[in-house]
């Protein structure tokens, strides 16, 4: 059975929109809103773009360098091109919008890049990971800005490292190698920036920061030098080489030292001078002149080799300044022929010539003009006696004539100048030397030698040594005989004798007078008959005397040196020299007797005592060898009583003494014979 | 005829019938808004499609680069090195697929509104291979999971899942639920009218 499905109800077309649309359609919808939120959030935290030109990007890509501050990513390149004269290359980068406020003005952009240097490696991850953009700025947020030029190099000053910013200037020879560190007592205090020629070329300057805390470390009474490379010195102590580190032999570096306290602190932006060596920057902290050197010109007549660079000017031995250029000079004009001089500027520190007033170049060269017109001169004269180095002299010259100092002269007023005074001393010495050289010295030495050797053998030698000894003993024995009494009584006998002879004289002329002159001359000639007699009796005596074998006697006492020293003390001995004064007191008893009795009668009989006495001392002097063998007798006994003694040297000399002074004594007597012998008179008249 | 099937079990009700006793499915006989619901997943999935070309797929980080490559920059790379197999996969799974879904998915649904002469089963068999063929597009995510899971060297070399992935993903969960959304009946309907 088929049935007709019932109707089909139908439902009235309309309906709210709510059931014709699908709610799927949210999900686009929130897609759609998340998007645009994405896109906006996006937008809105887009930081701004900003231009840095470089001359050089290498490595620089849009959308893959980044630009870092502080090691942080702040930015990244999105697009680099050129310059629209294609001179640069500009690099855009996108900054995040939370630093742009502080890209100013003092933002400074580089780009880092992998540097091997001496110092060291340094952005060694740039290596793996290209080159970044790294941006330095200040911490407070100022105009903005967005056009910049790029840094070639990392800057030395940088935010975030505060320290002392100078200038190091370096003059002369010494080298400013750039960006090299700054070390204090080997700790790395600092650094110094690239180094750059200054205008005129006359120095090289860079900049340097010496980094907080350190900063207080420096005062305008530091100094700085180079401290890279070595120094190698050969003294007394021996070789010294000297280097601060391997690091700064090979890549150099600057150190420092405040030689003196108490100078004020540095300010950003001084300028200190970069010595060579430490000995000169501790020397320059004490001729520091911060006044302008004077400058003058002084033109030699002379072209002499020796004067150099950095020779000192003194005036009175004193340093006042250097020579800092030396030059020939031709002018024809100026000279009147081709000769070249020499032309050498001084560079005189006003300060040095203790000035009253200020020390200004100023009054500097009016103090040396006042002078120059007193005769104050410029001349060469040697520095060094072995150097051979020259150095500028000022002198004072007393009779100059007048000159004046030539102010207006350019570049520099040009002083007088006088003979050199140039010791050659390196020639004479080399002449001296040759001469000493050319000497025998040899030959000298081995005669010397030779000689030393002859003394030392001479002196060695036991009878030399004993020599002073004896020389000595014998003064004494001598001093001691002529002190004794009766030798020095002999001299006031004899005296006393022939004052008595000249008395006796006078009372003849007195007494007898005229009257009796004929008697007397008879007398005289009566009794002059007899003279002659007297004279042969003399004769003989003197013969007798010289007969006498004093000589083997002496001879003998000198072979009895080994004699005892009792010998001396023997009574004959003694008993000599009082015979003789004995003899000499009867001679003078007969004189007596002669002025006692009457005249020339009486002359005869003084004849006579004088006859006898000159017997007598024949006699006496018959008596010594009968005297000395007795003596020989004794010694011979002593001699043999002393062989036991074993030659005792002070036995010895004592016995040679005491022969000594007997032979002394003999020999007086012979003298005494002799004078007798040769002039008989003589006793008589005294004369 | 006054029946309507069950769309999941198939089995025949009356016509007003809402829900079908044997399996619980909802039983409409024509769903009007089954092409609200086609377009606007498609819409979603496009929109997940764009970033998913403009972001990285794979961020490759080895020792001394990082390399971010879009799906399209991979393919070229891969070309570039000589590699033309992969890039022909990778480029057929990730850029020929989900662009062919899009299209076909948007001329089915044009068709059913505006009505074609493309005969019916031509349509019909279109739609079955975008049905078969969408789960394939996902070979890219798979690539871009396995690499980040394999290559993991630390320091040396790392592999890690760009931003592209996740919309790449998205976009493929997206295009599938419009697939899904669309009534394959309302192909036939235009056919019957």
């Amino acid at each position: 059975m088929s049935e007709t499905p019932p109707p089909v109800p139908i439902e009235p077309a309309r309906r709210s929109w709510v059931e014709r649309v699908s709610v799927v359609w949210v999900v686009p919808i929130i897609a759609l809103l998340i998007a645009l939120g994405v896109a906006y959030s996006s937008y809105a935290d887009r930081g701004p773009l900003i231009e840095i030109t470089f001359e050089t990007a290498a490595g620089v890509k849009a959308n893959q360098t980044e630009l870092h501050y502080r090691d942080v990513v702040v930015g990244l390149v999105e697009e680099v091109r050129f310059t629209d004269d294609l001179g640069a290359v500009v690099a855009v980068v996108r900054v995040d919008k939370d630093v742009a406020p502080f890209i100013d003005s003092s933002a400074r952009f580089w780009v880092v890049r992998p540097e091997v240097t001496t110092q060291g490696v340094s952005g060694l991850d740039t290596v793996l990971n290209g080159v970044y953009i790294e941006g330095s700025w200040d911490n407070v947020p100022d105009e903005e800005r967005r056009s910049f030029v790029g840094l070639t190099d990392a800057p030395l000053i940088r935010p975030g490292r505060p320290g002392l910013e100078l200038g190091l200037r370096a003059v002369g020879d010494t080298v400013l190698n750039g960006d090299t560190p700054i070390f204090f007592r080997g700790v790395e205090v600092g650094r110094m920036g690239t180094a750059r020629i200054s205008r005129d070329g006359g120095f090289t300057i860079a900049e340097a920061i010496i980094y907080e805390p350190y900063d207080r470390l420096i005062s305008d009474a530091t100094r700085f030098w180079d401290s890279s490379g070595f120094t190698f010195s050969l003294g007394p102590a021996g070789a010294e080489l000297d280097f601060t580190s391997l690091a700064s032999l090979v890549g150099g570096g600057v150190t420092f030292d405040t030689f003196i306290s108490g100078g004020a602190p540095a300010q950003d932006g001084d300028v200190f001078d970069v010595f060579a060596e430490r000995t000169t920057a501790r020397a320059s902290v004490f001729n520091v002149s911060d006044v302008e050197p004077l400058n003058i010109n002084v033109i030699f007549e002379e072209n002499v080799a020796g004067l150099a660079v950095g020779a000192p000017v003194e005036l009175n031995g004193l340093r006042i300044g250097e020579v800092s250029n030396v030059n020939g000079l031709v002018d024809r004009a100026r000279f009147g022929d081709a000769r070249v001089r020499l032309i050498v500027t001084l560079s005189i520190q006003p300060a040095r010539l203790g000035l009253q007033g200020e020390a200004t170049a100023q009054n500097a060269l009016d103090f040396l003009t006042g002078r120059v017109v007193s005769g104050l001169r410029a001349r060469l004269a040697s520095a060094g006696l072995l150097s051979g180095g020259l150095k500028v002299e000022f002198v004072m010259l007393e009779d100059a004539e007048f000159v004046m100092l030539d102010r207006s002269a350019e570049p520099f007023p040009v002083m007088p100048v006088t003979d050199s005074e140039i010791s050659d001393v390196t020639v004479s010495a080399e002449g001296a030397l040759e001469r000493i050289s050319a000497l025998p010295v040899e030959e000298l030495l081995n005669s010397a030698i030779d000689f030393l050797n002859a003394g030392t053998a001479l002196v060695a030698d036991q009878a030399l040594q004993d020599t002073p000894e004896e020389i000595q003993a014998l003064i004494g024995d001598m001093r001691g005989l002529v002190g004794s009494e009766a030798a020095q009584n002999v001299p006031v006998l004899m005296e006393a004798a022939l004052q008595r002879i000249e008395a006796v004289a006078r009372q003849l002329e007195e007494d007898r007078a005229v009257a009796r002159v004929l008697a007397a001359v008879d007398a005289a000639t009566e009794a002059a008959s007899g003279v002659p007699d007297l004279v042969a009796e003399l004769n003989r005596v003197a013969a007798t005397a010289a007969e006498l074998p004093l000589e083997t006697l002496v001879t003998e006492l000198t072979d009895l040196v080994d004699a005892a020293e009792d010998v001396i003390d023997t009574e004959d001995a003694r008993a000599l020299p009082g015979d003789l004064s004995a003899a000499l007191a009867e001679l003078q008893a007969t004189l007596t007797e002669l002025r006692e009795g009457g005249a020339v009668a009486n002359v005869n009989a003084a004849m006579s005592s004088a006859r006898q006495a000159a017997d007598q001392v024949a006699l006496s002097a018959q008596d010594l060898p009968r005297l000395l063998q007795r003596m020989n007798t004794v010694l011979s006994q002593a001699s043999t009583t002393l062989q036991s003694y074993d030659e005792s040297s002070q036995l010895n000399r004592s016995a040679r003494e005491a022969l000594r002074d007997l032979s002394k004594a003999a020999d007086a007597v012979s003298s005494l014979a002799r004078a007798i012998e040769r002039n008989p008179n003589s006793l008589l008249l005294g004369r | 005829m006054g029946v309507v099937g069950c769309p999941r079990c198939t089995k025949v009700w009356p016509l007003g019938t809402t829900r079908c006793t044997r399996c619980g499915a909802q039983i409409v006989s024509r769903d009007r808004k089954a092409l609200q619901r086609v377009w606007a997943w498609w819409i979603v999935g496009l929109m997940a499609y764009i970033p998913a070309n403009l972001y990285p797929m794979l961020q490759t980080r080895t020792l001394v680069s990082v390399q971010q490559d879009t799906i399209i920059g991979g393919v070229i790379t891969l070309v570039n090195h000589g590699s033309f197999g992969i890039a022909l996969v990778i480029f057929l799974a990730s850029v020929m697929i989900p662009v062919g879904k899009f299209l076909a998915i948007a001329f089915l649904a044009l068709a059913a509104q505006r009505g074609t002469t493309s005969p019916s089963r031509h349509r019909m068999g279109l739609y079955e291979i975008v049905e078969y063929i969408g789960r394939w597009s996902m070979i890219d995510v798979f690539v871009v999971a396995i690499l980040s899971s394999l290559v993991q060297l630390n320091t040396l070399a790392a592999v890690n899942p760009g931003p592209a992935a996740l919309f790449f993903g998205l976009s493929v969960i997206f295009t599938m639920l419009s697939a899904q959304s669309f009534d394959t009946r309302l192909i036939w309907d235009a056919e019957r009218s």
